[in-house]
């Protein structure tokens, strides 16, 4: 300020005051945003404190307190009966649905991306409709068709339905993936002699890999951290994965074990955490897929 | 091309949109899980949507389930949503990774996780978090979940929606042209006064389909409220939702929970067209 006002002498009195109550109210303001958005951030991420503080907590309770510090908790879920095989579930359904779900939307994806064919325009607001059909309205009839199809309380029963309910985003992402590869290098290869399918092989997919990469997070993610389905279809304890065996312990009718329960939810919730962060770039085309256009 | 497609097809068609059709057929019939019932199923016509439509039990989950949309998805995620991402798209602030992923943290981990650290939270007695916080200006801890059910699940599900709000904001707002904004300081406007005139109806048509898309996802929401409370204490937090759960699974009424089913399919579905009708995409 006082630079200011020696290389321009011409300044009055009062402006110096004015510009100077200006920067104040500027200085107040600032502070006031830095206010908000830090309460903001706090309410979303207070919440885990305790979660965290617990599974670290020798004395660990339901309530928020210093932790004395110990591994045991973590320790104990590998080693009690029953917690691992929570995890080794957790993965194989998740795992498996992925493999499923980019398997079909791979191929699928590079038909509506490159044919045009009859109804594909209908078919593609179809597919985005169906993902606004919510699961809670269709686990009940879903259950009866799991029965009569002999697929009740069993892995591959869920498997199918998880990657059926991630389909729609997957083969909407890719679509627009493999749209944004140039038809010309497609073509380049027919030329070469490939066909219309050892040229999508070599050309399209491996340019589509961070797309397909993507996608396959957003599937794992979306299965691993499902609770519903799991819930209805599957009845045998030892199928059931992490979301379900949670549950089944905080809501059991003996005591709960929270330092086992806060350690199985930060192991359940960091691989969510991290692919997230991975993913983080392709968050807002995946939540509203790709259907948002300023 | 088609056996391309028909993998995916052969998929979505059995799993999600049979049920759809078997929960027209499921309705109209007496189906239950266990006993007569389960054998040898009765048509029964509009007799479960009759019943439904005149039980104080669904007409009051409904009413919730409005009730917990409007308050947390269309009021609470919007606004603090909004002010989120028109506070994180200003250049002066700083930590914005930290604190834009603060704010994500919500809705990345599995609700399960999230319902279990809001049951700390929200503990009754002295020692509950939300409690002590409370009595550090002067109030008396109160058990949260047994006196205010449904606020305490709206803050929850506010919460859990921040992130996605402020994502589909900040996308908008960011394409909102600079000139704009630049043009309407140098004629005098305050920040507020920008926001209110020039950004706001610029962005009418995203606000508009994350009211759209939240209120369908919110009609959803099960787990979040099931595993904190499980519909009660009695039925003050029973939303569709956990009506359709508990009568088709622990009453074993399917053909009454398939109906309730279909009214929620129908509600949703309109809003669904709404939405892909409005938001021009690109196919």
């Amino acid at each position: 300020m006082a630079v200011e006002a020696a290389v321009r002498p011409l300044t009055s009195e009062t402006q110096v005051k004015h510009r100077r109550a200006r920067s104040g109210a500027t200085v107040v303001k600032h502070f006031g945003v830095y206010l908000v958005i830090v309460v903001l951030a706090l309410f979303c991420a207070v919440p885990f404190a305790w979660v965290l503080l617990t599974s670290v907590d020798a004395n660990a309770g339901l309530y928020l307190q210093a932790p004395t510090l110990t591994l045991d908790n973590f320790v104990r879920f590998f080693t009690e009966e029953g917690t691992p095989r929570l995890l080794a579930n957790s993965l194989w359904i998740s795992g498996a649905s992925t493999a499923l779900t980019l398997a079909f939307a791979i191929f699928g994806a590079y038909a509506l991306s490159r044919y045009r064919f009859f109804g594909r325009r209908t078919l593609m607001f179809g597919i985005l409709l169906i993902r606004v059909v919510p699961p809670t309205a269709t686990i009940v009839p879903l259950y009866m068709i799991m029965i009569n199809l002999g697929l009740n309380n069993t892995y591959t029963g869920l498997i199918l339905v998880e990657a059926a309910y991630q389909l729609p985003l997957a083969l909407w992402l890719l679509k627009g993936f493999i749209d944004s590869i140039p038809m010309e290098l497609e073509e380049a290869a027919w030329i070469d002699g490939c066909s219309r399918l050892t040229g999508a092989w070599r050309v399209v997919f491996p340019l589509a890999r961070p797309g397909v990469g993507a996608c396959a997070l957003f599937s794992f993610v979306n299965v691993w951290g499902d609770f519903l389905t799991p819930l209805v279809l599957l009845q045998s304890p030892e199928k059931y994965p992490i979301s379900i065996g949670m549950f089944r312990a905080f809501s059991g009718r003996n005591q709960v074990d929270w330092g086992l329960l806060t350690s199985t939810a930060v192991l359940y919730m960091v691989p969510t955490v991290l692919l997230y962060l991975f993913v983080r770039r392709y968050l807002l085309r995946a939540t509203v897929s790709g259907a948002l256009k300023g | 091309m088609s056996a391309l497609l028909a993998p995916s097809m052969v998929l979505i068609a059995v799993f999600v949109l049979a049920p759809v059709v078997y929960a027209i057929w499921l309705s109209m019939t007496n189906k239950r899980l266990t006993g007569f019932g389960a054998r040898t199923p009765k048509f029964v016509g509009a007799e479960n949507y009759t019943r439904l439509l005149t039980s104080a039990d669904f007409l009051n989950s409904m009413g919730r389930t409005a009730q917990f949309i409007f308050f947390s998805a269309i009021v609470g995620q919007f606004l603090l949503g909004m002010l989120a991402a028109v506070l994180l798209t200003k250049s002066s602030v700083r930590a914005k990774g930290i604190i834009g992923g603060a704010i994500l943290l919500p809705m990345v981990v599995p609700e399960v996780v999230a319902s279990l650290a809001w049951a700390s939270m929200l503990a009754p007695g002295p020692e509950g978090t939300v409690n002590r916080g409370l009595a550090a200006v002067g109030f008396t801890p109160v058990s949260w979940l047994q006196e205010y059910p449904m606020a305490s699940i709206i803050v929850v599900n506010t919460w859990r929606g921040i992130a996605f709000a402020m994502i589909m904001f900040q996308a908008a707002i960011e394409g909102v042209s600079d000139d704009l904004i630049e043009a309407a300081r140098m004629d005098g406007a305050g920040a507020w006064k920008v926001f209110r005139y020039i950004t706001l109806p610029l962005i009418r048509g995203p606000i508009f389909l994350f009211l759209l898309l939240t209120t369908i996802t919110t009609a959803s929401v099960f787990g979040l409220v099931y595993f904190l409370t499980r519909g009660g204490p009695g039925q003050a937090t029973e939303l569709v939702s956990v009506f359709i759960y508990e009568r088709s699974f622990a009453f074993f009424q399917l053909g009454l929970g398939s109906a309730a089913s279909v009214i929620m399919l129908v509600v949703v579905l309109i809003l669904g067209l709404t939405y892909v009708r409005l938001a021009k995409v690109e196919v």
